[in-house]
This record gives C-alpha cells, sequence and structure tokens, in this order.
C-alpha cells in the first residue's frame, strides 16, 4: 500500500508538465499556453513542497520497484527545480508577450518555447530522483538537448552560435561522465552480483568492495563530465554563450538550477567514491576545481562589458563555491555547499529576470550603455541592486552565510592556501562586480528614456525571489534547516542519513 | 575453437579501427558519411559478436537498433538535411592539423589507448582484451577530430565516432547496461543528431560558411 502511494506521487509530479507540453501543443494560442505553463509549474511545485515535508519526516521514499529514490538531497534540487521553474514561468508570460510584441518570436516560436519549456521541467524532475545512474545520464543529456533548442529559438547569429557551442561541447563533455558511470558501474558488478548494480543505492551499499584504482579513474571522468555540464572550470566555455543568448526566463532556469542539477550528479559520485576509498581524492580534486573555477570568474568579471556574461561568470564562482564547500567536507562545509545551492537558485534568477526586464527597457546587454537604472524603472533598479548584493555574498542577505560557512570550513580543515586564494579572488569578484553594477543602476541614462516598468508580471517573480534573498538571509525555515542537515549528513555519513 | 573465436574478435576490432581511420584520411563529408556507416555496420556485427559470446540476448536487439539507427537513419537524415548545402561547405579543405599528420596523430592514438588500458586492472577477458583498446581508440580519434577539422560537418562526425566508441566501450566493459538505458541512449543520440542538422542548416544560412572559424562573435572583449 505504501509503495503505491509512492508510485502515484512520483507519477503526479511527472505528469503535469508531460500534460502541459502536450496541451501546449493542442491549443496553440498565445495567451492561454502561457497560463497553462503557469498552472503546471504551479502543481509541480505544490506537489514538491508536499513531497519535500514528507522528506523531512520520512528521509527516503522509493518508487517504481527501486528506479525512483528520493532522499533529502534529491529534495533540495527538486525544490530549487520547482521554485525556479514556478517564478520562470510566472515571469515568461510578460516576457515572451513583449518578445511577440516587437516581433522578435512568431506564434510559432512561442508554441515552441512553452513545448520546450514543460518538457524542459520534466527532464530536471527527473534527474534528482532516478536512482538508475543510466537515467540519471540520459536525462542530464537529454536537458542539454531541450536547452538547446530553447537557445536556438531565436534566429540571430550569436544565438545560433550559442546553441552550437553549447550543444558540441556539453555533449562530448557528457560522453566522459558516460565513461565515468560505466566505470562505476563495472567496478559494480565485479564486486557483487546483485540486481541492482546501476542503481545509486546498490553503488554506495557495495562501494567498500570497489577496486580503488578503477573508482578513481571513473570518479575523474565523471568529474570533467558533469563538471563540463555544472560549468567548473575549464570545462565552463559554453555556459557564459549560453546563458547570456537564451531567453531570459531560460537563462535563468539554466543558471539556476540546471547547473545544480549537474553538480547533484557529481555529489552522488563523490558520496559512492568517498565510500569506496575515502573522501580525499575526490574531495582534493573538486578543491581544485573549485578554486580554478572561482579565479576564472574572478578575472572574466574583471574584463566583462556585457550584463548577462557578467552574471553567467558570477555563475561559473558559485559552482566553484559549492565544489568547494563539499571538497573541504566536514558538516560545517557540506551545510554550506547545500545552503549555496538554495541561495544560488534564488538569487541568480532574480539577477536575471532583472537584467531581462533591463535589457528589454535600453535594448542594449552592454554595461557602457545601461546607466541609471533606477530613475528609468525604480523597482527593478532596486530588485537588480538586492539581488547583485546578495550575488557577491554581501550581509546580511542569504549568499553571505552560505560563503562564510564555506571558507570557515575550509580553515577548519586546514586548507590555508586554497582558502586564501579563494577569499583573495572573492574579494576581487564583490569589488568589480559592485561596481559594474552600481554604474549601471545610478547615474543619468544616457538618452531620454520613459519611466516606467515592464508590467505586473514581471516584477511579482521578481519580487518573491527576493523576499526569499532577504528572508533567507536572516532566517532559515526549521523544516529547510532539517532537510539541509539531512542532506549534509548524506553526504558526509557515507550514503544514508 | 578457442583460437578461432580469438582471431574473429581481433580482426573485427581491427576492421572497425580501419572505418573510423577512413574518417581521418577523407576530406569530403560523403565520404565521412560511407566510412560511419561502414563501422557502424562493423559495429552491429561486433555487438552481435559479444551477444553470442556472453550469451545474453538483448545485447542481440542493441546490435538491431545499431544497424538501424546508426547505418540507415542517421546517414539517411545527414544525406537529406545537407542535400541543399553547396558542396564547398562539405569539403575539409583546411584542417589544423594536415591529412597526412592527422593519420599519424591517430595511429598514435591508438597506441595511447593500448597503453592506458593495459594500465587499468580489469579482469582478464578475451572481450574486454579485444574490444576496450579500440573503443578508447575511437573515443580519442573523435575527439581528435572534433577539434582538428574545421567545418561544422566534421564536428557533427567527430561526435558521431566518439559516440560509436562509447557504445562499444560499454558493450565490451560491462556487456551492456539495461536495455531501457540503452534505448535511452539511442534516442538521446538521434535527437542530438536531429538538432544538430537543424542548426548546420542554421549556420550555413545565417554565417554563409560552414567554418567553425567564422563562429566567434561571443567574446568576453
Amino acid at each position: 500500500m505504501d509503495s503505491l502511494i509512492s508510485n502515484l506521487t512520483i507519477l503526479f509530479l511527472l505528469l503535469p508538465p508531460i500534460v502541459g507540453a502536450g496541451l501546449v501543443t493542442v491549443l496553440k494560442k498565445k495567451r492561454t499556453i502561457g497560463i497553462i505553463t503557469i498552472c503546471t509549474a504551479s502543481l509541480i511545485l505544490v506537489q514538491v513542497l508536499l513531497l519535500v515535508s514528507k522528506i523531512v519526516s520520512e528521509k527516503t521514499i522509493t518508487a517504481f520497484g527501486n528506479t525512483f529514490y528520493v532522499d533529502s538531497l534529491s529534495a533540495v534540487i527538486l525544490l530549487s527545480v520547482s521554485v525556479v521553474g514556478f517564478v520562470a514561468a510566472l515571469y515568461s508570460k510578460n516576457y515572451m508577450g513583449r518578445q511577440y510584441d516587437n516581433g522578435t518570436v512568431d506564434d510559432k516560436h512561442i508554441v515552441r518555447y512553452y513545448q520546450g519549456f514543460n518538457v524542459f521541467l520534466l527532464t530536471m524532475l527527473v534527474v534528482p530522483i532516478a536512482n538508475n545512474l543510466g537515467i540519471m545520464w540520459v536525462t542530464v543529456e537529454a536537458t542539454t538537448l531541450v536547452s538547446v533548442l530553447l537557445i536556438m529559438l531565436y534566429f540571430k547569429e550569436n544565438a545560433i552560435e550559442a546553441a552550437w557551442k553549447y550543444l558540441i561541447i556539453a555533449t562530448v563533455g557528457l560522453s566522459f561522465a558516460l565513461i565515468g558511470t560505466v566505470f562505476f558501474y563495472y567496478a559494480n558488478i565485479n564486486a557483487n552480483t546483485s540486481e541492482d548494480a546501476m542503481n545509486w543505492t546498490g553503488m554506495v551499499h557495495d562501494a567498500k568492495h570497489f577496486d580503488p584504482n578503477l573508482v578513481k579513474i571513473a570518479f575523474v571522468f565523471i568529474l570533467v563530465g558533469f563538471g563540463t555540464k555544472a560549468g567548473l572550470a575549464p570545462m565552463h566555455t559554453w555556459l557564459p554563450d549560453a546563458h547570456s543568448e537564451a531567453p531570459t526566463p531560460v537563462s535563468a532556469i539554466l543558471s539556476g538550477v540546471l547547473l545544480n542539477c549537474a553538480f547533484y550528479g557529481i555529489i552522488r559520485f563523490h558520496i559512492v567514491s568517498s565510500a569506496s576509498i575515502g573522501p580525499e581524492f575526490s574531495s582534493q580534486l573538486l578543491i581544485i576545481l573549485a578554486v580554478v573555477s572561482i579565479g576564472i570568474a574572478a578575472a572574466s568579471i574583471y574584463f566583462q562589458k556585457d550584463m548577462k556574461r557578467m552574471l553567467a561568470y558570477s555563475s561559473v564562482e558559485h559552482m566553484g563555491l559549492i565544489s568547494l564547500g563539499i571538497g573541504f567536507g566536514g558538516l560545517f562545509g557540506i551545510y554550506g555547499a547545500i545552503l549555496q545551492i538554495v541561495n544560488h537558485a534564488m538569487a541568480k534568477p532574480l539577477m536575471f529576470f532583472a537584467s531581462g526586464s533591463v535589457n528589454q527597457k535600453y535594448e542594449a546587454k552592454a554595461m557602457s550603455k545601461i546607466k541609471g537604472i533606477i530613475r528609468v524603472m525604480p523597482v527593478t533598479g532596486i530588485l537588480f541592486l538586492i539581488g547583485g548584493l546578495a550575488l557577491v555574498g554581501m550581509p546580511p542577505f542569504n549568499v553571505f552565510l552560505s560563503e562564510f560557512m564555506i571558507l570557515s570550513s575550509g580553515f577548519k580543515s586546514g586548507q590555508f592556501i586554497a582558502t586564501s586564494l579563494v577569499i583573495l579572488f572573492l574579494v576581487i569578484t564583490f569589488a568589480v562586480f559592485l561596481r559594474h553594477l552600481l554604474k549601471m543602476i545610478f547615474g543619468n541614462p544616457l538618452s531620454e528614456m520613459k519611466k516606467g516598468e515592464m508590467g505586473k508580471l514581471a516584477i511579482i517573480p521578481m519580487a518573491i525571489l527576493c523576499s526569499l534573498v532577504v528572508i533567507f538571509g536572516i532566517f532559515i525555515p526549521a523544516q529547510l534547516q532539517t532537510l539541509i542537515h539531512n542532506a549534509s549528513t548524506i553526504i558526509s555519513g557515507g550514503g544514508f542519513a | 575453437m578457442e583460437t578461432m573465436q580469438f582471431d574473429v574478435l581481433t580482426i573485427s576490432g581491427a576492421v572497425l579501427l580501419i572505418a573510423t581511420f577512413g574518417i581521418v584520411a577523407t576530406r569530403g563529408f560523403m565520404d565521412w558519411l560511407n566510412a560511419y556507416r561502414y563501422q557502424s555496420i562493423v559495429l552491429s556485427g561486433v555487438t552481435a559478436i559479444i551477444g553470442y559470446v556472453t550469451g545474453i540476448w538483448e545485447i542481440y536487439i542493441a546490435a538491431g537498433l545499431t544497424l538501424v539507427i546508426k547505418s540507415i537513419i542517421i546517414p539517411k537524415v545527414l544525406t537529406y538535411v545537407t542535400r541543399k548545402l553547396e558542396i564547398e561547405f562539405k569539403l575539409e579543405t583546411n584542417p589544423y592539423v594536415s591529412i597526412r599528420a592527422s593519420v599519424i596523430i591517430s595511429a598514435l592514438l591508438v597506441a595511447l589507448s593500448y597503453f592506458l588500458i593495459q594500465q587499468i586492472p580489469f579482469k582478464s577477458d578475451q572481450i574486454v582484451n579485444a574490444y576496450l583498446p579500440v573503443s578508447m581508440a575511437q573515443f580519442f580519434i573523435g575527439l581528435f577530430v572534433l577539434v582538428n577539422r574545421r567545418t561544422v560537418l566534421s564536428q557533427v562526425v567527430g561526435l558521431l565516432i566518439i559516440e560509436n566508441g562509447l557504445f562499444l566501450f560499454a558493450m565490451a566493459l560491462t556487456h551492456g547496461v539495461s536495455l531501457l538505458i540503452e534505448v535511452g541512449i539511442f534516442v538521446d543520440i538521434l535527437v542530438g543528431i536531429l538538432i544538430s542538422s537543424i542548426l548546420l542548416f542554421r549556420i550555413s544560412r545565417t554565417f554563409d560558411s560552414l567554418d567553425v572559424g567564422k563562429l566567434e562573435n561571443l567574446r568576453d572583449d
């Protein structure tokens, strides 16, 4: 009986985006399909909230035999997917409406956009709940394909170039991840002959019997593979292109949650590898990539001229921080990393939405052409400012807390060189990012502009995210604290909370 | 019997490598497609051999899928989408490394993969010994084709070689991950190829070229 309920839970969770995509295809009317997508996204959000509260009390749910496995770690990712999916659907209605009005997209493209949006949500919902690591790989690859379609919605040269680079680099990257997955699978079928050799739960269970050398090679492949998709430097080169050329709501999802989904893959294998050969090997690699990522992000933000590319590099930095937290280890560092996943999923979409509105108003992405946002669009300006301050880790906003936890765990675990380097890079990023941001927000607009916001539906999603950013800086709800704590114990404690 | 089986394994592995070299050594897109088709047919045969040796029936299905999707559908799709492209777009006239040097590098890559596979502690097994180095070599050569060639079309071909290498790798090492996942992987490839052919077409129209060097509008400076 119990398993029937959990089967239904998973089924109903995955149903709305499928039905939504179908309805969009059939109905085709611009107004209706926008509303349908908002409905599917809110249905997903409600179900995920229910599921998460269930996970907080019961810790794990399995469904359809052992195909789906939801634990606290999956719940954190599901939470970020559903929240960002919901606000992005809200924002899409206004944004795509305006793109339609100014002739950038036509009816056919709008239908394609909403189809893609629904399927994109579906694939990102499956990634965190798939127990079978092969299925996880297939869905991560599927997220690439769908998001490529969403990026190439526009016929612009830049969008086509970005889509091409993204498709090639991400696919090649993920082929490394597949090799890594097959290596882990091979290690597992050599260690035992149980039925679920491809399942994550099975791997963690038997990890002690894996051949250590094989595990090391496998983890390197996994790190390169999913690291490419998660935007860790030096495999991040597709990221700024794709994130800056996609339609704004898609950029928000790509940056805010798709990176998290890919990083989730690394975390799962990090747990297996730690259970097998101890955490030192994989942690060391994670720390190295983290320092490189944060350094490259700092340098790129320093020289940046384009608003959305700057935000994209800030995502590289945040992924680096998550990787750093996981690498430093200890309950404190891992807690910080998971919190960073959540915080990133709130702050980054906020910034992308704001920059999308600014972009539509100023019809420019170059930061030198954008001045005086706060005079032209006061509400968006304030939200943009708060989001930016949160992003660089200014107290009292949410990112400060997680960054602080990660860095202090670095000193605690004795990684002085890595931590000091990262602090140096973060200080550079802080100063440069703020300078770019303040130049855009204050001052006088270069030309005479009509004052006015981009519409209520553009403001509401940002306001939701902004209130989350502010609230989470001051206090985190008890349920979420338990969830993050459980997720951290899964990582530090060898797989099971 | 044992030695004959061994011969079949070695020879089929060698034939796969020859097909891969066929792509490295030619300049025209149609030649690549033919070599790819040939490679996929051999790959499907190799898969069937693995199925025969291990006695797992699911592998025969994978072999059938390989034959249908990779040696019939994908080449057809690619021929169809590129039929309107001008002939000059379909020729690799100016690779970063010359064709002759490419062949030598590919040969070195083959040697490298044999060397690497020896370093990894695998259980000794005929199939692993015969095919794993070949699959690694395909993977590396695919990567090399991807970065060395300048036309967008050859990047697609590079991806296809990589993918064949991956497939053989999974087959040889673990005798196939479960069928469901293999179908998933096949669908991913097929959709990926469809998307890339749409993109190909758009690139040729928007940029009036298929040279990867032209794709450099997006920069940080």
